[in-house]
């Protein structure tokens, strides 16, 4: 399993993520901030817990991601 | 020629409002080019900005000038609805997006300079939507002057009726590349300059290495690609007789002194040009104030038509001064006219220059002549003391104090 943490209010909504995985990330419509689909909110983090078959994709979206706010772990 | 400074924060709006700045600018959210360095506003300060700028009779202006996705739609119409709601007086864009929703709705619209206005039909064009043009960076002062004439030759007109007014920028970092238009950024971290998440890759050394026998290039300039920063207080007589009607200060990731000590010498140096004392003394007095805070060195842009290739020799600053922080406002005590500081760094002496910034005092600059501790005449404070000294100007808890010292 894998952890993905995620400070959203640093987002700048560049799409980054989203072109990496859009079965994890999508672009809200509403601010324009990316969010981190079947997430918990802990204090200022976003954490979704993850299969090790999204590896890959959400580490080109942590590499990819110009603010560096996108962290993942394995659990 | 009215002066617009730059309001990365409370401090900085604060301090170019006492400076004597005609109007500020700042950005909110995402979608404005300071998105990574400076502190940013969001939507709720739009009410507080408002009311400080009514106040002062400052007006204010949003910049909301990136690259404009789909997904950014929603928030883009938020914030111009809130420009209109907190009566904000325009909005920098250069998305036409961004255009034609302010003007659907009756904001007022500045086209940015990364639109890159650099001839007269492209100022007929958003004449439809803007009063305001801020000019391509690159031009001339002969281009620029020729583009204020055919605007009043053509009478091109904006939403208003009256003619198209042209801001330009006078002071402040510049880019290597077109205003903005750099990918750099984008290249090297996958953070787009033109969503404001520029990580100034230019403003680093740099070594050429040939390929095929790796032997290194010398350069005489390692900072090949920093350029250094505009300052056009000694020709703004020059700039004067353009016709522009707006100098727009560059600088909303820098500090409440920065702004203040930029925006007073540009007051000061156009009031001298309206009451003609603008001399070459008061030229090098300001250039002389302008170098204290943080400058990458100085030249003249673009505006002179001079070849390109006045390079930055050094990484940083060139500043002739620095402050350093020395601790934090504790209270003031009005009918004594006394302020209380906790020094929490570094020690302070009777004689040293300081300054206060808070986001509403704004900017204070002083020198201390005696200084007291708990009462009792001091010359000098340390770590852990609170010190007390006479001051007009009232402080809070919220401020902070520096002093100032020679880099």
């Amino acid at each position: 399993m894998i952890r993905i943490i995620y400070q959203r209010e640093k987002c700048i909504g560049c799409n980054a993520c989203t072109e990496a995985s859009k079965f994890r990330w999508r672009l809200s419509r509403k601010d324009g901030k990316s969010i981190l689909i079947d997430s918990i909110k802990k204090r200022n983090f976003h954490i979704a817990i993850a299969g090790d078959d999204e590896w890959e994709a959400n580490k080109t979206a942590a590499e990819n991601c110009p603010v560096k706010i996108i962290k993942l772990e394995k659990v | 020629m009215e002066i617009m400074a730059p309001a990365g924060s409370y401090e900085s709006l604060m301090a170019a409002i006492q400076a004597g700045a005609n109007s500020i600018y700042f950005g909110v959210e995402q979608l404005n080019m300071r998105t990574r360095s400076s502190n940013n506003f969001t939507i709720d300060d739009l009410k507080k900005i408002s009311s400080i700028c009514k106040e002062h009779n400052v007006k204010s202006y949003l910049t909301l000038n990136t690259i404009v996705y789909d997904h950014d739609i929603s928030l883009m119409k938020n914030i111009v609805d809130a420009v209109k709601q907190n009566e904000i007086d325009a909005i920098i864009a250069s998305d036409h997006a961004v255009m034609n929703y302010a003007k659907k709705n009756g904001v007022k619209i500045h086209i940015s300079t990364q639109s890159n206005v650099t001839n007269i039909d492209t100022v007929e064009f958003y004449a439809e939507y803007a009063d305001v043009m801020v000019l391509a960076r690159e031009l001339t002062l002969s281009q620029t002057s020729a583009l204020v004439s055919a605007i009043k030759k053509r009478h091109i007109k904006g939403p208003s009726g009256e003619l198209v007014r042209i801001e330009i920028f006078a002071h402040g970092a510049l880019c290597m590349a077109i205003s903005g238009k750099c990918y750099l950024s984008l290249h090297s971290n996958n953070a787009s300059a033109n969503r404001g998440a520029c990580i100034q890759n230019c403003r680093k050394s740099y070594i050429v290495t040939d390929k095929e026998d790796g032997v290194e290039l010398e350069i005489d300039n390692e900072y090949i690609m920093s350029a250094k920063d505009l300052c056009t207080i000694d020709f703004l007589d020059k700039i004067n007789e353009t016709g522009i009607s707006i100098l727009k200060i560059e600088g909303r990731g820098r500090s409440a002194d920065y702004v203040y000590n930029v925006t007073k010498c540009y007051r000061e140096a156009v009031d001298s040009l309206n009451d003609k004392t603008y001399t070459k003394e008061k030229i090098n007095d300001w250039k002389d104030r302008l170098a204290t805070v943080y400058n990458r060195g100085f030249w003249d842009g673009y505006y002179l038509g001079k070849k390109i290739g006045e390079w930055s020799n050094e990484y940083g600053s060139q500043a002739t001064k620095r402050k350093v922080y020395v601790g934090k406002g504790v209270k003031y005590y009005e009918e004594a006219g006394v302020a209380e500081f906790l020094i929490e760094s570094q020690t302070l002496q009777n004689g040293d220059e300081i300054i206060i910034t808070g986001p509403t005092t704004g900017f204070i600059q002083t020198i201390i002549d005696e200084m007291r501790i708990k009462d009792k005449a001091a010359a000098k404070a340390v770590k852990g003391e609170n010190i007390t000294f006479l001051l007009n100007n009232k402080i809070r808890p919220s401020d902070k104090l520096y002093k100032i010292v020679a880099s």
